[in-house]
């Protein structure tokens, strides 16, 4: 028995190396897949059942154990180097250059991933030491746990086969979160965009399109003063600040002070640079209502002006004509209750001058208030006060924005103050198989997603990951690759924001 | 675990045991154990074990609906090879040993398969002529055509030239070594790489795997089905999975959340959630769950 198994072991020991005239004859292989046909309920012990399976045990084992056979004229050659862990080409790179590899001082290398997956497609030999290697030992060669392990492998295979380009992610390639704050233009991504962009003559304020929500919190939060066109600045926002200046010059008289615009849009009473250079109360305004009517107008003081410019007395008689300045008349009705609503004289009110100090004329008028507006004082006498003044007017948004304890966050919130973690991190960007035709490895543009490998041994993603990767992500989509042996399955957590109904 | 590395090879097993089955020669791959040459591959089916396919099929490699070599093993098959002695984990390449002999060996074998491919070529350009004259010839007259046809033979076997480029070369699967024959292997399996199986979870795991395999099922992985492992009352080649087998410790509580979400998932894919818990040196106790239909 033993030696029957010895003899059959030598017979099998290069059983697996065709002849000459096995490889000359599988020239001429199919490369049709074969059908598989309907499978079973449940096995019968049936003859026919059994011959099925046979079958299909004979077709499935046929074509696992074909040998890939090419002719020496279409395989691409290259060597492997241990010490860098790449493969160096040694003969013209074929049409797989256009998304794989690199070139480095006049040479042509493969990343081991990518070799190993052409040559698992018969496209590529690669020899160690003068001699071919087979797919085994590119696999265990190749791949290790601190370089490209077995399962990014898997997942670089899989997404390959469909046709995906899949390159290395490359986290100092994307722009730093000091870079996102500033809107710095990235260096080299967006580079190309970036010239046509200045050639174009419109000054609409682009820099706000391409911003995240996150961008834009931060510089809320951070950096208030970096739209105003005093402070040095990085180019972009200063183009479109600048160009909204202009306009706002361009269109009114009085207001030449960009500042006040901008303190509209963001009030923040804190920051000195909201408030005003000017001091209003002592800059005189035309009353072009008062009785004594004047036909002109005194220039405004230089001090006002931007420079170079003079302006002259003005005729304001076409003006006026355009002016309604019929006197009111009102009713008796108009007038009695106008009176009415005017103030009384508070000193001839019996309670008040019953009061000997200001503290109980304050007291009085509190007094006095919530009688008038039913607020039961006992609510507002303590340290906890209910959440909202009903006294005080509202729209139905900003009461459902007050009452909600729990407020809602996304995805990228301090996102930005998030250490990364050896643990979870982004393996490739993957650009979509119909950008193959026109793809440079030079300048890839935004990938279509990028992938993080993990397995169903592993944990789940936690939120801090989930948000950090997020943040290093951009605005691209990152979809985790859960690796289980044999399967892939592809997730991805996005951010939401629950719909919310207002009826004022 | 159970036969420490160091024991003698005789003790391991009866002798008939080890003759009847092959043992199965397994190569490490960033610590995955991968099964690469075909009789191992055939051999590991053959006792019921699946695996995954992980590689490219050589003949249409760009696709996954169909996959080919490695075949990857679930850590519980990789097991219960390992328990029934039948497995051995092969040594690396070892990658300072090539010498200048087999290097010299390849460029002749490859200068030797060149030579006989021409030698096909020629024959195979040969008969094709033949084929195209005898044809052609049919309608005229037998002599002289007969005297061409020798004349284009001749002047085909002088002119003609195989091109190197035309070689057909093999990129082999797996590698050709030293490590495969029967003997190397018997005394490679007392050489088992250590791995931790050591959590609960993956002992009772273990132990649904060998219970099932036992009762004659074949099992894959489920992660897809939220599951431990597929269920499938015969060879997955020709059977839909039945069960989805959820392992749980006896002594793990679950949620009821839980509980529902298998069942309904399990229900949706038309298979039955099997609630597999390992007793202590007994049986293992199966609970199938199913949605009563009651309204």
């Amino acid at each position: 028995m033993a030696d029957q198994n010895k003899t059959e072991s030598a017979n099998n020991f290069y059983n697996e190396i065709l002849s000459p005239c096995e490889l000359f004859a599988a020239r001429s292989r199919s490369h049709k897949l074969p059908a598989r046909g309907q499978k079973d309920f449940y096995p019968d012990d049936s003859e026919e059942q059994r011959q099925r399976l046979q079958q299909s045990l004979d077709e499935h084992w046929r074509l696992i154990s074909e040998e890939r056979v090419e002719r020496l004229g279409n395989l691409v050659k290259g060597v492997w180097i241990p010490s860098d862990r790449i493969v160096e080409l040694q003969s013209p790179a074929g049409k797989f250059w256009q998304t794989m590899g690199f070139s480095a001082e006049g040479k042509q290398y493969l990343l081991p991933e990518e070799a190993l997956y052409l040559m698992e497609c018969g496209n590529l030999l690669v020899s160690h030491q003068d001699l071919p290697l087979s797919i085994q030992d590119g696999y265990e060669m190749f791949l290790s746990a601190d370089a490209v392990s077995l399962q990014q492998y898997q997942v670089f295979g899989h997404l390959k086969r469909l046709g995906y380009v899949v390159h290395r992610f490359d986290p100092s390639s994307e722009p730093s979160s000091y870079a996102r704050q500033l809107n710095l233009p990235p260096s080299r991504e967006r580079g190309g965009r970036q010239l046509k962009r200045k050639r174009s003559p419109s000054p609409t304020p682009t820099c706000s399109k391409g911003e995240s929500p996150a961008e834009k919190m931060e510089e809320d939060d951070k950096l208030p003063e970096s739209h105003l066109p005093t402070s040095a600045e990085p180019a972009e926002p200063q183009s479109c600040s600048s160009g909204s200046a202009g306009e706002a010059g361009a269109r009114t008289w009085w207001m030449t002070d960009v500042p006040d615009r901008q303190a509209d849009k963001r009030p923040s009473p804190g920051s000195p640079s909201a408030r005003s250079r000017w001091n209003f109360s002592a800059i005189p305004f035309p009353d072009l209502g008062s009785t004594g009517r004047p036909r002109t107008v005194a220039p405004p003081d230089p001090s006002l002006l931007p420079g170079g410019v003079t302006v002259g007395v003005c005729d304001v008689a076409s003006w006026m004509q355009k002016v309604n300045l019929r006197e009111v008349r009102m009713s008796g009705k108009e007038e009695e209750r106008e009176r009415r609503g005017r103030r009384r004289d508070v000193n001839k009110d019996r309670e008040v001058q019953r009061c000997r100090n200001w503290a109980e004329y304050h007291e009085l008028l509190a007094r006095r208030q919530a009688a008038r507006e039913g607020r039961p004082a006992h609510l507002w006498s303590g340290e906890v006060t209910p959440l909202h003044d009903p006294t005080q007017p509202i729209s139905t948004a900003e009461l459902l924005e007050k009452i909600s304890v729990i407020t809602s966050t996304n995805l990228l919130e301090g996102a930005s103050r998030l250490k990364g973690s050896e643990e979870w991190r982004i393996c490739f960007n993957v650009y979509q198989p119909d950008s193959v035709a026109d793809f440079k490895k030079s300048n890839p543009g935004k990938p279509y997603t990028r992938m993080c490998v993990c397995s169903f041994d592993g944990p789940v993603p936690d939120l801090r990951a989930i948000k950090q990767l997020a943040f290093q992500s951009g605005d691209v989509l990152v979809v985790f690759a859960v690796v289980d042996h044999g399967d892939i399955s592809f997730y991805t957590f996005k951010d939401f924001q629950l719909p919310r109904d207002v009826f004022p | 675990m159970e036969a420490p590395p160091c024991r003698q090879l005789g003790e391991l097993q009866p002798e008939q045991e080890r003759s009847s089955s092959p043992v199965v020669g397994l190569s490490l791959c960033d610590s995955a154990p991968l099964l690469w040459r075909i009789q191992d591959l055939k051999a590991v089916r053959s006792s019921g074990l699946v695996g995954a396919l992980l590689g490219a099929l050589p003949r249409t490699p760009r696709q996954n609906i169909r996959l080919g070599r490695p075949l990857l093993l679930l850590p519980e098959e990789e097991r219960l090879l390992r328990e029934r002695h039948s497995a051995a984990a092969l040594p690396a390449r070892n990658q300072d040993a090539v010498g200048t002999e087999l290097q010299q060996r390849y460029e002749e074998e490859e200068q030797r398969s060149y030579e006989e491919q021409s030698i096909l070529a020629l024959e195979d350009r040969r008969s094709a002529l033949l084929r195209a004259m005898t044809s052609s010839s049919g309608s005229e007259s037998g002599v002289g055509s007969d005297e061409a046809l020798q004349g284009r033979l001749l002047a085909l076997g002088q002119s003609f030239t195989f091109p190197r480029s035309a070689l057909a070369v093999q990129l082999s699967t797996a590698r050709a070594g030293l490590s495969h024959c029967q003997e190397a292997r018997a005394f490679l399996q007392v050489d088992w790489p250590i791995r931790e199986q050591d959590s609960p979870r993956r002992e009772a795991r273990y132990q649904v795997f060998r219970d099932l395999r036992g009762r004659g099922f074949f099992l894959t992985s489920a992660g897809k089905f939220g599951g431990d492992f597929l269920v499938y009352p015969g060879d997955p080649l020709r059977f839909h999975a039945h069960f989805i087998a959820v392992c749980l410790t006896l002594d793990e509580s679950i949620c009821m959340l839980d509980v529902l979400c298998v069942a309904r998932l399990g229900s949706n894919v038309k298979k039955t959630v099997l609630l597999c818990s390992p007793a202590p040196d007994g049986p293992v106790h199966y609970t199938s769950l199913q949605w009563s239909g009651m309204v």
